[in-house]
């Protein structure tokens, strides 16, 4: 009987240390979505930043996906930036959502893919910026995560996710770096180049035109679109004031292909880096306006020289 | 009379005409196609390949970095670096110029012997090489910001088979080029059967460096492995006695390793173990996820499965998703996953 009773002690301490190192080994492979801030104390009426980290525990990462809940009555979100993110495209780009249940909570979502994977300890995802509305005590979380294996498969990786606690006050919490400055940003989005497409299943089969490219320290802030069938003289008068808003992937306006096309990416801070598509089937040269009126003007002045030549040595005979 | 009239032709000529080719965009452009890419030095050719004809960066009027061929037989200086001059120490001087240094990233290592090397920078692709006959490569990508960059590297060997990609991240430090040696490509790797019967061997075969030692990885319950080295052109070849192997689907992988160093493993590859021989072909395109049927896996493809993202799709859409993506009849996280894990810029 004693021994009955020995044997299940054991028994239990035995399931008792397994569970304890299933669990250990589950939190040290897990790939851990965290915040990162320089403080967890915000002044009321003013800004702090937090930073979404992933942090892939030697696990190759290629995908991301998920929300952040706030609370919307302490902070209100002023701002996104994810200039050097580890996030090559963005499925969406993080953005503020409106709950859909409690009201008091708001949500940015975020989805995005790194072909060939991440792998490492602080891969950034993207920052925001948010103003502390009022006193109080708030935690930021994150749910609905998934990072998924670059296994061929979308395989879910094990999670560990840390939610953010902060104190907003009305003290200054004397934090040094806390305020908020806008990146410091000379250089313009990274060189790209823009891919013309057709596929029947989308668009209804008509010529897209896709593009992407990052900015290291802002951000993009969007793209602009120019089409012409204008060369270089119509092209500088159009490049003054029609460029368009535009997203990837863009309907082309000339499904000829036989316009140039320029699309203009600009960061945060305005600077702004133009790539150009060279029209597939161009005009041929008398089919441009800007060759004619050349033509005319060469022949005029041609004629205009000709003409005080001729009077000058019709002068000079006489 | 007869001079006035030449002169307005003259005029038309010489000042007219120039100026409306330039205004209609015409290029006039002389390509002497040679035997560029065969390694040696022809007429004509600053360099093929690696061979460099001896030259260097310091040959080029550069004081260090690394010298390497455009693939149109021109040295490429773009890794050249030019020292900046001393400050002087007062007293006026001047003279020197103060060269910002490159900001840039390298890579060198070993792919295959003459393969075409693909570098992303940030998913897009950024520089290709061509690795010299001993599979040595050097490339570098110029011309780029401060800041997090995510640099993939790929291979294509010579029957066309591409390797899978080699993940960097690079923090990328103002004025400085980062250099990243030692990078060893994944072989390749194709089986010649799709089905094969239990029993029968099946070849396993690829593309490595020459003469490097191949681990062959067959997945079962347990895992068998094999050895065989590479030919000089960094082919291999190994038959697997399917005999221990039970029926169902396996997969197989192999990886590299010469003079102490050893490459990832590569991509893994499915083949059956039924009852009949089934022979398959050296697939070329990627698997999965070429939306658009171009072999290719990049932008145009996400763009198109972002279009199909949280919408019902439409019924030409639903057998290429079936194909290309998780099959699951949506366009979800998996199935950009699954695209990013075939990637090829």
């Amino acid at each position: 009987m004693e021994q009955e009773t020995r044997r299940r002690r054991q028994g239990v301490k035995t399931l008792l240390v397994s569970c304890c190192l299933l669990l250990v080994a589950t939190s040290v492979f897990a790939t851990v979505i965290s915040f990162d801030s320089k403080t967890t104390q915000a002044q009321v009426d003013k800004n702090f930043e937090v930073t979404l980290f992933v942090n892939t525990e030697q696990e190759n990462i290629n995908a991301f996906e998920g929300k952040i809940i706030f609370p919307n009555d302490l902070l209100d979100l002023k701002e996104i930036r994810d200039g050097n993110t580890i996030v090559n495209f963005w499925v969406e780009r993080p953005h503020k959502e409106q709950g859909t249940g409690d009201k008091k909570q708001g949500e940015i979502a975020f989805s995005g893919i790194t072909p060939g994977g991440y792998e490492g300890e602080k891969g950034l995802l993207f920052s925001a910026v948010f103003r502390a509305l009022r006193e109080g005590d708030g935690v930021l979380e994150v749910k609905d995560v998934k990072a998924l294996l670059n296994d061929g498969k979308g395989t879910p990786a094990r999670l560990s996710l840390s939610p953010f606690k902060f104190i907003v006050s009305k003290e200054d919490p004397l934090v040094p770096g806390l305020l908020i400055p806008a990146p410091e940003d000379i250089e313009p989005p990274e060189s790209f180049k823009p891919e013309i497409a057709r596929d029947s299943t989308i668009f209804d089969g008509k010529w897209f035109l896709v593009f992407a490219t990052q900015d290291k320290a802002s951000g993009v802030d969007h793209y602009e679109i120019l089409e012409t069938r204008s060369g270089i003289v119509g092209t500088w008068i159009k490049r003054q004031g029609t460029w368009m808003k535009a997203e990837s992937p863009y309907v082309l306006q000339d499904q000829n292909l036989r316009s140039w096309i320029y699309v203009k990416a600009l960061d945060k801070t305005g600077n702004e880096r133009i790539a150009v598509v060279k029209p597939r089937y161009p005009l041929k040269w008398y089919e441009r306006w800007e060759i004619w009126i050349i033509i005319v003007l060469g022949l005029v002045i041609a004629y205009a020289v000709y003409k005080a030549t001729r009077s000058k040595r019709q002068g000079a005979r006489k | 009379m007869k001079i006035t009239h030449l002169t307005f032709i003259y005029f038309i000529t010489f000042i007219f005409i120039p100026f409306l080719v330039y205004a209609s965009g015409v290029n006039l452009q002389v390509t002497i196609n040679g035997t560029c890419g065969n390694g040696t030095i022809d007429s004509g050719e600053e360099c093929d390949g690696s061979n460099l004809n001896g030259k260097s960066c310091s040959t080029q009027g550069f004081s260090g970095g690394t010298l390497s061929c455009n693939s149109n037989c021109t040295f490429n200086t773009s890794s050249c670096t030019t020292a900046a001059p001393v400050p002087a120490g007062g007293g006026g001087g001047g003279g020197g110029f103060y060269v910002a240094p490159a900001i840039g990233v390298t890579f060198s290592g070993r792919a295959y012997p003459k393969s075409t090397i693909t570098v992303l920078k940030d998913a897009q692709i950024a520089a290709t090489t061509i690795a010299d006959a001993n599979a040595n490569f050097s490339v570098s990508v110029t011309g780029i910001s401060s800041g997090n960059y995510i640099f993939s590297v790929y291979s294509e060997d010579s029957k066309g088979i591409r390797s899978s990609l080699l993940t960097f991240p690079v923090s990328v430090t103002s004025g400085a080029t980062t250099n990243i040696g030692g990078v060893f490509i994944a072989p390749t790797i194709a089986v010649d059967k799709s089905e094969v019967k239990r029993g029968d061997n099946i070849a396993i075969f690829g593309q490595s460096v020459p003469s490097g030692e191949i681990t062959i990885a067959v997945s079962s319950e347990e895992e068998f492995f094999g050895k065989t080295a590479a030919d000089p052109n960094g082919a291999y070849l190994y038959n697997f006695d399917t005999t221990q192997l039970d029926m169902g689907q396996h997969f197989t992988k192999s990886k590299a390793a010469k003079e102490g160093a050893i490459s990832s493993f590569s991509k893994a590859i499915s083949f059956l173990v039924g009852t009949k021989n089934v022979s398959a072909q050296p697939a070329k395109c990627p698997a999965k996820a070429d939306l658009n049927n171009d072999c290719r896996v990049n932008l145009v493809d996400f763009s198109i499965a972002a279009y199909w993202h949280k919408r019902a799709l439409s019924t030409e859409f639903k057998p290429k998703e079936i194909e290309r993506l998780n099959g699951d009849g949506k366009v979800d996280l998996i199935d950009f996953s699954i695209m990013a894990f075939y990637w090829t810029g």
